[in-house]
């Protein structure tokens, strides 16, 4: 899930597509660069989120900003109930600026499973860093073919150290531009749990990425969230101050 | 048979003084088993009626599904004309619609999660009382922008009457619910649940809250009498339709179906003691009468009459004696029953303490319900048939001269 953190709600970056040519099959080595090209110095996107739900939909429009994996900031663009609405994360913790009632709220501990903005991601896949290098142990596991691509399937265990609540996440990444496909949750009894899929690849900010990110939980057949990006932008320098309290109340 | 009746009724107004006696145990006999039930039943009435007023009603009214997932996304729409169609249901008093979810109240000092609960504050008061729960400040008023709190949570958030709050939490259709509240006063309550973590408002102020226009979660509905509940939610059903399901106060709390059952064995024990004394008493008086006749019966065989057409005779003075006495212990009871239900027995000391601490009025109630005056008055009948099966007895066994001679 952690994944999702940074492909997902706070938009990572993907490295210089440098032809990676070299196909040395090391599973570990595969997801690093595939993180790492996630890890710009700076990203922003504008995107919109939609909530599909049997009998009715609601779609957000959003705009994010991150810096490294420790600072994020993303605002609610519409609807004009949640206008302004804004969220800052700092390392593991994050805060919410509600406008209507001129407020800053952190979010509680008790809370961060909990759905962020009813979606099927969570308020925890907001804060999580990138930890499918570090929490896991990678094994190459196969190769596909998704949508045409190349792809590496990895078979990632969390560490016992971890705190994932994972018992297993499978990942496919391309084998060429290092673009990650699709992630399969398991939980710990072995069963499905979510599924993101990415799809539409094609430039955006100058980088190959794939555009819509689709998360769908297993267990409610009719819910899934989509993401789709309208623009992003990589690299370019954002001030500390920018991921601060005062800021997450007057940015536009 | 002629004969027999005859026999029978001349019997019984021979020896009018031993006729009473017998027929008084009969009398008293209906007369206990009928108020003993009559109270049982009375009290478990009242409290049913007593908890289901702290907060369900004895029927609620929700959207298809609202019991498996009770979220806000599974709310009905238009809540007045489901209220209205409910209130004309026969025996329904009153239907109150809410609309109510959790959410995140926060003081400057503090945060804490809540039920919201959103009400329509008139017909809230007639339901569960809750103006008279009031401890400071005031009550809504209908589209009240004021919040009460149960007096716990009031006091965790460190907020009294005049102070904000700000709301916090999910929304209909995953809709952000923020919002403001100054709170109009605190309320206390017996259920530690409806202290600490549960807040009031008025139901357009949680409609807009929640993002929820005309909206509602649930609708509770009280009735005059717990005995209509089948009939009123068989009728709901069938009015309201597939759209909605009709829950009755044993399904959302059943804990309480199972303190009744427990409870009424043990009243259904009780009951059965007082059989025991019942049958006691009046096997004592049967006892006596034959003791008596003894000495009547043997020169009555002795001159012919045949044992079977004595023992018809006597059943049947035991019959007409026992019908004789129920029937007048019922048109006793009937009043007793009647200036009991309308002046409960008032209860003082320890007990009326343990009452008063739950809210209840500490009274001990009676029910008229008609199904027991049929029950106790044919136990007793039974009883009482039962106990004249000790003459018959005696007249089979009875040799005619040692009986005259003795009277044994």
């Amino acid at each position: 899930m952690s994944r999702l953190a940074a492909a997902g709600l706070l938009l990572a970056l993907f490295s210089s597509a440098a032809a990676s040519a070299a196909p040395a099959p090391d599973a570990t080595e595969i997801v690093r660069r595939a993180d790492q090209h996630l890890r710009g110095s700076t990203g922003y996107a504008e995107y919109t989120m939609k909530l599909v739900r049997p009998g009715w939909s609601r779609e957000l429009t959003l705009k994010s900003w991150s810096k490294g994996t420790r600072e994020a900031l993303i605002l609610i663009e519409s609807p004009a109930r949640d206008r302004g609405m804004s969220f800052l994360k700092l390392g593991n913790e994050v805060w919410s600026w509600i406008p209507s009632v001129e407020r800053v709220v952190k979010i509680p501990p008790s809370m961060m499973t909990q759905a962020w903005m009813g979606s099927d991601f969570t308020n925890d896949d907001l804060v999580k860093e990138s930890s499918l290098v570090n929490d896991y142990t990678q094994t190459l596991v196969g190769d596909t073919a998704i949508a045409g691509r190349a792809c590496w399937k990895i078979r990632m265990i969390p560490r016992p150290e971890a705190a994932v609540v994972w018992g297993k996440v499978l990942i496919w990444i391309t084998k060429q531009d290092d673009l990650e496909m699709r992630l399969e949750y398991f939980d710990e009894d072995g069963a499905l749990v979510n599924v993101l899929e990415m799809t539409e690849i094609r430039m955006m900010g100058g980088r190959l990425l794939p555009t819509v990110l689709t998360m769908s939980p297993r267990d409610e057949p009719g819910n899934h969230t989509v993401l789709t990006y309208r623009d992003a932008r990589f690299d370019q320098p954002i001030a500390d101050s920018f991921f601060s309290e005062q800021n997450m109340k007057r940015v536009r | 048979m002629k004969l027999i009746v005859v026999l029978a009724w001349r019997n019984l107004w021979r020896n009018r003084r031993r006729s009473l006696l017998s027929m008084s145990s009969v009398v008293f006999a209906v007369l206990i088993a009928l108020s003993t039930r009559s109270m049982q039943l009375g009290f478990y009435a009242r409290t049913i009626h007593n908890v289901v007023s702290f907060y369900t009603g004895y029927l609620q009214v929700h959207a298809h599904g609202y019991m498996d997932r009770q979220e806000l996304d599974n709310s009905f729409a238009d809540p007045d004309s489901v209220a209205a169609l409910a209130e004309r249901v026969p025996h329904v008093t009153l239907a109150a619609p809410r609309l109510e979810s959790f959410a995140l109240l926060s003081s400057d000092s503090t945060t804490d999660g809540a039920r919201i609960v959103g009400v329509d504050p008139v017909r809230e008061d007639r339901l569960t009382g809750l103006r008279g729960k009031l401890v400071s400040g005031r009550y809504l008023a209908p589209g009240d922008a004021g919040i009460l709190l149960g007096s716990e949570l009031a006091r965790h958030l460190q907020v009294a009457p005049g102070d904000t709050l700000v709301a916090l939490g999910a929304g209909y259709h995953a809709a952000t619910a923020a919002g403001r509240f100054v709170v109009a006063g605190t309320l206390t309550f017996p259920i530690p649940e409806l202290n600490t973590s549960t807040a009031w408002v008025s139901l357009p102020a949680a409609q807009a809250f929640y993002a929820a226009p005309g909206r509602a979660t649930s609708l509770a509905v009280m009735l005059d009498d717990e005995r209509a509940l089948p009939g009123a939610t068989a009728a709901l059903r069938a009015r309201l339709g597939r759209g909605y399901d009709v829950e009755t106060w044993k399904t959302i709390m059943p804990e309480m179906v199972q303190y009744i059952q427990l409870d009424n064995a043990g009243g259904v024990l009780m009951l059965l003691l007082v059989y025991v004394v019942i049958g006691f008493g009046i096997l004592g008086t049967v006892l006596t009468m034959t003791l008596e006749r003894t000495r009547e019966f043997g020169v009555l065989i002795a001159v012919g009459m045949k044992r079977r057409v004595l023992g018809g005779v006597v059943l049947l003075e035991s019959v007409l004696l026992a019908l004789q006495g129920a029937l007048l212990g019922m048109l006793l009871a009937v009043p007793l029953l009647l200036a009991l239900a309308a002046h409960p027995i008032v209860l003082t000391g320890q007990a009326a303490e343990a009452l008063r601490g739950y809210g209840f009025e500490p009274i001990l109630p009676f029910s008229l319900q008609g199904s027991i005056f049929l029950s106790q008055t044919t136990a007793v009948l039974a009883i009482a048939l039962v106990a004249a099966a000790v003459p018959l007895v005696r007249i089979r066994r009875l040799d005619p001269v040692t009986a005259m001679r003795r009277g044994v």
